[in-house]
């Protein structure tokens, strides 16, 4: 059986966020690694997000042109299952940025936001949003695909 | 009956009821009663409990 509308958008749309972010993250953490050519700051964030809905807008206009499906319980459920998915990679995220924070100025091992901007440490916090988003996508195709 | 056919008299997407023949996914109770009524047949008739 051929792909449904749910399944070619998620699609899209995961390749679309680790087309942006996956090139965006490259250059940042490239940056603060090796400490070379432009300092990102916080309003560097605002490109990846505004090209990301742009795609997206492109994307949804485009497939939802061929063959748009309603929405079922079964949608809702799998939606249900994979944003809880997601969730939890967010938390581990936030709570580890969170505890780092505690921890900055320490000179620990253990201190690795040391020397670290509030710009980067912002990057990170978008990082796991991000994470998170991918585990939502990924998590909705394999339901997709192996039932749920 | 087509799957589509089905899947519009029932109010669910052509997928769910693909998925619900290949076991891929186990219905919501008024779901499968709706599936039941289409075919004028008893519910465990048309789903069996495993």
């Amino acid at each position: 059986m051929g792909m449904s509308y749910k399944e070619k958008s998620l699609i899209a749309s995961l390749g679309a966020t680790l087309l942006v972010f996956g090139w965006y993250f490259y250059q940042v953490f490239s940056n603060q690694m090796f400490n070379i050519g432009h300092e990102f700051t916080f309003n560097d964030i605002f490109r990846p997000i505004i090209l990301i809905v742009i795609l997206e807008i492109i994307i949804q206009s485009f497939l939802a042109g061929k063959d748009k499906n309603k929405e079922d319980e079964r949608d809702a459920l799998i939606e249900l299952t994979s944003y809880r998915n997601g969730y939890w990679v967010l938390s581990i995220g936030v709570w580890f940025l969170l505890i780092q924070l505690l921890y900055v100025g320490s000179g620990g091992w253990y201190d690795i936001l040391e020397n670290s901007s509030p710009a980067f440490i912002s990057h990170l916090l978008l990082l796991f949003f991000v994470l998170a988003e991918v585990t939502n996508f990924i998590t909705q195709l394999y339901h997709y695909r192996k039932g749920i | 009956m087509s799957q589509q056919t089905l899947a519009d008299k029932v109010g669910v997407t052509r997928q769910t009821i693909f998925a619900i023949e290949k076991d891929k996914y186990s219905p919501s109770l008024e779901v499968a009663f709706k599936i039941s009524n289409v075919f004028k047949t008893p519910l465990e008739d048309v789903f069996i409990y495993e």
